[in-house]
């Protein structure tokens, strides 16, 4: 086995949980891992994996199929960022996986050269796409690949670890493939791909407004105590409807982190000196929790964040983006155009 | 008596040149600790202002010993005051400090501290780290491990270092002690926590003393963030960071990065010029009061609430953060740049005093 080979395959072990790549090397097929020992030390059966593989004629081509195996499996282990594609061309909705195929590999390889690309269908509309980048100089580098999740008929494309040096090459081939005319960030990104998915296509219980509250399941819970005054019962089922509203109801997509940029001026009563001043006050402030959506409904719903809820903060499920740039400028708190963010 | 103290103390100030005197937050503190500590220090560090040399600020020459504390991450403890312990004989608990280690390696229970055989001990006094002439000097206390296949010219390598301090104590707490007792009240530590437990059993062996987690805080944490802040003029603070945490069901956790010039504004803003004459502001002045750190965290956080209506107030502050140090409510310090670091060790001299038992 060729050293970059060796090495490809040592650091991918070498990230993967033990239990997890039994599953993928079951999957995968390419050899008898029940001839591995996994009870021993990681160190000494990745030797008789590495000489597995050798005995078996396995190469990167094979190496770069298990590493899809695992990360198509765990999805939600890298950090990944949205891009929304533009104005589609009329038969852009009836671009099929082999059409779709051919092109963005043909084109990816008509802009460089030295590209290595695997494409695999995971299910009927979600496309997997591998990409190990080279330049003119050396060949791909399989160590450090970028990885593409397309659903073909939607306009929403979900990359991880990606250059600035190969965002438009991969933007432009994205672009003829799925006969689109432009792409943007979405801004928005999230370890959870999942999560932020489900959040751009708005695959979670939206609670619209309405007079009549409705039964919402979490009600009954919060009113248990009949020493809960009428008054306070019915502020509360509006926070908690006022929090649906703006969050969602039921389980609400994962996303980690909301960063705001603030380029607001600062406007304190008491403060003549900072009110009065020509610039904006510079902040940036970042909510972070295992689940911010639920983590900011719950803080609606319990007061800590009072309602109704700012627009601000609805705007992470309302226009699916959790980077916004504040300024005074234009019509309205948030920015009418989205300023790219990174 | 106290007349002669404060000349000392002037001298000693402008030959040391730290700055920012830390006031007066005791409002905040239990009603039980008031006997102790004096509640007028914004007024007793006015009433000194006058007699300070001037141009007695800027960077302090820091010592070997003083840079050695900056660059790493100290966990803080409280200590009570220490039982017969005496400033000429380090060398000797030095010796004493390494028998125990490699008596608790040989016992077996310091395997799960990682503690390798042959730990070197050494225990020295730190110059300059003081603010008064009753503070007593500092000790710092590193421990290098020899490697058996070392090269010759290999550095051994640190294991453990700490520290144990008192900057700018309470003087009348300081001379209520017996006089067989050294109040060190502030612990840092850093390195493997099973060794801290082990430093801290030989200390309460030796000397007869307790210690305690020293937590920051959001009002002291508030202090650090303003008194870093007051120092952007000389030095850039690149950065003002606080981390609140909100007790929510998953926990939520606010960031607040303000820009430095910006933080450093509204700083300047809330500083009260009316109280201690219009030619200060800005310019060399001492004192922080109360007044200002609370007005300087209030204009952050109406200024969050207005744009995402939660109140920061009622929340817990658990970290302050800039380019000259880093706090945490869990009693974590960093201290990144030598010129700010008396000011940081006062505010949580007085910390450490005021949690300790009676």
């Amino acid at each position: 086995m060729e050293d970059p080979t060796r090495r490809m395959l040592q650091q991918l072990i070498r990230r993967i949980p033990t239990q997890m790549l039994k599953t993928s090397l079951s999957r995968w097929g390419r050899l008898d891992a029940e001839q591995l020992d996994f009870t021993q030390r990681k160190v000494v059966w990745t030797e008789c994996l590495l000489a597995l593989c050798e005995e078996s004629g396995l190469g990167v081509k094979h190496i770069t199929e298990l590493e899809m195996i695992y990360v198509i499996d765990n999805p939600n282990r890298r950090l990944w960022t949205a891009y929304q594609l533009l104005e589609p061309e009329d038969d852009a909705r009836s671009v099929e996986l082999t059409h779709f195929k051919e092109q963005f590999k043909a084109h990816l390889a008509e802009l460089n050269r030295h590209v290595s690309v695997k494409i695999k269908k995971h299910t009927d509309e979600e496309v997997w796409i591998r990409i190990a980048w080279g330049d003119s100089f050396s060949r791909p580098n399989h160590l450090k690949p970028t990885y593409v999740v397309c659903y073909l008929q939607t306009p929403y494309v979900f990359v991880n670890n990606l250059t600035s040096v190969q965002k438009p090459l991969l933007s432009q081939a994205l672009i003829l493939a799925t006969k689109y005319s432009s792409i943007k960030d979405a801004n928005l990104s999230g370890r959870k791909l999942t999560g932020i998915r489900d959040l751009l296509m708005k695959q979670f219980r939206q609670v619209f407004p309405s007079k009549h509250l409705q039964p919402l399941g979490e009600n009954k819970q919060i009113n248990s105590n009949p020493q809960i005054g009428c008054e306070q019962e019915e502020q509360s089922e509006n926070r908690l409807q006022m929090a649906c509203e703006a969050f969602g109801g039921g389980m609400l997509p994962e996303l980690q982190t909301a960063t705001y940029k603030l380029e607001t001026k600062l406007k304190d009563n008491t403060n003549k000196i900072m009110t009065e001043r020509e610039q904006p006050f510079r902040c940036v402030v970042t909510f972070a929790s295992t689940n911010i959506l639920e983590s900011l409904r719950h803080s609606a719903m319990t007061g800590i964040a009072s309602t109704p809820v700012t627009p601000l903060l609805s705007s992470i499920t309302q226009k699916g983006r959790n980077h916004f740039v504040i300024s005074d400028k234009g019509p309205g708190r948030l920015p009418q155009t989205p300023h790219p963010t990174k | 008596m106290e007349r002669q103290s404060s000349g000392v103390l002037v001298q000693r100030r402008s030959r040391q040149s730290y700055r920012s005197y830390v006031g007066s937050h005791l409002g905040f503190t239990p009603g039980f600790t008031q006997r102790r500590l004096t509640t007028s220090r914004v007024a007793a560090a006015r009433g000194r202002r006058g007699a300070r040399a001037p141009g007695g600020r800027g960077a302090a020459e820091a010592s070997p010993a003083q840079l050695a504390l900056l660059a790493r991450e100290w966990q803080l403890s409280y200590v009570t005051p220490l039982y017969r312990f005496r400033h000429d004989q380090l060398r000797s608990y030095a010796r004493q400090l390494g028998a125990f280690l490699a008596a608790e390696t040989r016992r077996g229970e310091a395997a799960e501290a990682g503690l390798q055989d042959g730990l070197k001990v050494s225990i020295t006094l730190v110059a300059g780290m003081a603010q008064t002439e009753e503070d007593p000097d500092a000790v710092f206390i590193q421990m290098h491990s020899k490697r058996q296949f070392a090269a010759p010219d290999d550095a051994p390598r640190l294991a453990w270092s700490g520290w144990l301090a008192c900057v700018g104590g309470d003087a009348d707490y300081l001379r209520s002690l017996p006089p067989d007792f050294v109040c060190l009240p502030l612990l840092g530590a850093s390195g493997a926590e099973g060794l801290t437990a082990l430093v801290k059993a030989w200390f309460r062996r030796t000397f007869d003393c307790c210690f305690g987690p020293l937590e920051i805080n959001s009002v002291n944490l508030q202090w650090l963030a303003a008194l870093w802040t007051d120092c952007h003029a000389q030095t850039s603070i690149q950065q003002l960071k606080l981390v609140w945490s909100l007790p929510v069901e998953p926990p939520l956790q606010v960031t607040y990065t303000v820009h430095p010039q910006d933080a450093w504004e509204l700083w300047k803003s809330v500083r009260q010029p009316g109280e201690r004459g219009e030619e200060e502001v800005g310019e060399e002045d001492g004192s922080i009061a109360i007044e200002e750190v609370a007005r300087f965290i209030k204009g952050l956080q109406s200024h969050f609430y207005r744009h995402f209506r939660v109140e920061l107030s009622a929340e817990q502050l658990t970290q302050v953060s800039t380019a000259l140090g880093a706090a945490k409510h869990s009693g974590r310090l960093k201290i990144s740049n030598s010129s700010y670091m008396i000011t940081t060790l006062t505010l949580l001299t007085e910390c450490a005093l005021l949690k300790m038992p009676i």
